[in-house]
């Protein structure tokens, strides 16, 4: 255990490294997917956490991004607090608000859940608009600031997003494996696998399925608080259904069970625009085409995975644990 | 009179919300499947009923065009997708989330599909009828002719839906198939072909919500997700297993959220049918008019 602990931190050490020099060489664009890539992964990986190990299902967790990005935006306008604290900030309120949506959703099955989830996805965002304190449709500016100064004139804007929205990523996925190897995690495989046998062996089941609400909730806050910090500005557009759905997407294409897999996911991910952007132009290049191609694909990956390896490759593992 | 036109306010909203319920629930009893891609078969089959009003100005060509349209495209789905999917995904973990999963990456295919084809800027048409509030003496209420006819409209497709389900062999046939799919197989019944029916009808019903709620909003290719939610809640307000009970949480819902909306703020329209959505959900899951123990997937 502790040898493969140490292991893995070598490999997040290397991947640190390579991103860094990785955002010297390539250009602005890149390093701004490098962004988007991160927020994905962390998104992903609350997924993973949520539906993967606790198995709870949540199709709105577009909706708890957006009270992650809110949250950090408020905190940071009104208090003028550090982006790390309206980081923590961010994480910490959505963290408080998964716990109490948690309490109602481990007392809900599959499709109950689901649905309500979806409710939640589709009304909140919206919801912002009807307070002035959000800004409306308008939204409001989110301002990081410049990148220090010690780090060079050449330092662009968006290599330091990519910077604190790469270091974010790593901290988190550290963290939930940890989480996941963790007491927590086997308690959560247990309860997921065969429920009455976990209550059984002494595992709280609801309790659990609380805590596993609550951790994944503040992870998305921290994703929604890391894409409003890219987009300059947080709006309830921001945070539409198709978010909600894409996240799902990036964690099923993974199997939802593994979040290296999720890293996958969320590279396909923002891949997806790039393709659709280059086959749009092949179509003829009209605006309706290739505004809603990258939807199309997303939505389609995500049916075709589900037909084709339902329970994702490291799942069957899994089951096939629990049944030796 | 204020109290009264609210009333029929939220009677007519309801209506739809009835009719979006019905949709899920018909699927849900037959499939065991929450349909959320209800909302992109019902919006693909409202672009549809707009192309023909929109050729032939013709409202009344058009609702039934769309309805099916909407019934079509249902039985596709179940053809094309559903089945195939129970096909390969039998057991495991991922049995319960997988049509879930699928009716929601349909919803987003439908979408997107309906935007290349349409584009996303919003389009309308008029209702056939006006849409300016009956008028008593020099009072204007709010509900209008157009609201009436979405009450009769949605009344005569539930009469439809209860004769053929309560009198008819093929009801007979698909309450069956819903209810023990083993042993209608054994009385000969094609559950199969019955399931797809029942999705058919589903999609019809969709569809008709569609075209009755979009001259009061506007069209577009995501128009419809706020109604598949309150058709949602309705339905769980119901039970989820009854049409009856769809029916009746439509309306209940309806007429809450016009209350809600006259009395106390219009903002609040959407977070109390959510709460209303959890409480039900909390309290009482099998719906008002739900047997003890219907809300085992």
């Amino acid at each position: 255990m502790h040898k493969s602990r140490s292991i893995r931190l070598l490999v997040f050490i290397v991947i640190a490294l390579a991103a860094f020099f990785l955002s010297n060489v390539v250009d602005e664009l890149r390093v701004f997917q490098g962004a988007s890539l991160s927020v994905y992964i962390v998104a992903i990986a609350s997924i993973v956490l949520l539906t993967g190990y606790s198995g709870q299902i949540s199709l709105g967790h577009g909706a708890l991004m957006a009270i992650g990005g809110y949250s950090a935006v408020l905190a940071h306008n009104h208090w003028k607090v550090s982006i790390p604290i309206s980081f923590a900030i961010a994480i910490v309120s959505t963290a408080f608000f998964g716990s109490i949506l948690g309490w109602a959703a481990a007392r809900l099955k599959g499709p109950y859940l689901a649905g309500t989830t979806l409710a939640l996805a589709v009304g909140l965002p919206s919801l912002a608009n009807q307070f002035s304190v959000l800004g409306g449709e308008q939204g409001l500016a989110f301002d990081v600031g410049a990148p220090p100064k010690s780090l060079g004139s050449d330092f662009t804007q968006y290599k330091w997003y990519f910077w604190i929205c790469a270091l974010a990523a790593l901290i988190i996925v550290w963290i939930t494996q940890n989480i996941l190897t963790s007491r927590y995690g086997r308690q959560w495989r247990a309860m997921r696998s065969a429920p009455i046998s976990a209550s059984l062996s002494g595992i709280h089941i609801g309790r659990s399925k609380v805590l596993a609400f609550t951790i994944s909730s503040g992870i998305a806050g921290l994703a929604g608080a890391m894409l409003v910090m890219t987009l300059n500005l947080v709006t309830p557009s921001a945070f539409p259904l198709s978010l909600s759905f894409a996240i799902v997407t990036g964690a099923v294409l993974a199997g939802v069970t593994n979040l290296g897999g999720g890293v996958i996911g969320a590279l396909v991910l923002v891949a997806i625009p790039d393709i659709a952007d280059l086959l749009a132009g092949k179509m003829g290049g009209a605006e309706k085409i290739s505004a809603n191609l990258p939807g199309f694909i997303t939505s389609l990956i995500l049916i075709v995975t589900v037909l084709l390896l339902p329970n994702g490759p490291k799942l069957s593992k899994l089951v096939s644990h629990k049944t030796k | 009179m204020r109290l009264f036109s609210t009333l029929l306010i939220g009677l007519s909203s309801g209506a739809i919300y009835s009719l979006m319920a019905l949709a899920l629930v018909l699927v849900w009893r037959s499939t065991r499947v929450v349909n959320f891609a209800q909302a992109g078969q019902a919006i693909a089959s409202t672009y549809i009923g707009y192309l023909v009003i929109s050729r032939t100005d013709n409202y009344w060509l058009a609702l039934p065009v769309a309805l099916v349209a909407g019934a079509l495209i249902g039985a596709l789905v179940d053809v094309a997708l559903i089945r195939t999917l129970n096909k390969r995904v039998k057991s495991g973990p991922a049995a319960e989330m997988a049509p879930v999963i699928v009716t929601l990456g349909l919803l987003g295919l439908i979408r997107s599909t309906v935007g290349m084809i349409w584009g996303g800027d919003l389009k309308a048409y008029k209702a056939p009828v006006t849409n300016h509030g009956f008028t008593f003496g020099t009072t204007t209420i709010p509900f209008s002719p157009y609201n009436l006819l979405i009450v009769i409209t949605a009344v005569i497709v539930m009469a439809v839906f209860s004769i053929i389900f309560q009198k008819t062999n093929l009801g007979l046939s698909l309450r069956a198939a819903a209810f023990q799919p083993e042993i209608a197989r054994l009385a000969g019944v094609r559950v199969d072909l019955v399931r797809t029916i029942g999705w058919a009808f589903a999609g019809g019903a969709g569809a008709v919500a569609g075209v009755l709620v979009t001259p009061s909003n506007s069209l577009s290719p995501n128009s419809l997700d706020l109604l598949l939610v309150l058709g949602f809640v309705g339905a769980v307000i119901g039970g989820l297993e009854s049409l009856l009970g769809a029916a009746i949480g439509g309306v209940v819902l309806g007429i809450g959220l016009a209350f809600i909306l006259e009395y106390v703020s219009t903002s609040l329209a959407f977070p109390s049918a959510f709460i209303v959505l959890i409480l039900v959900l909390l309290i009482k899951p099998s719906g008002i008019l739900g047997k003890k123990g219907g809300r085992g997937a």
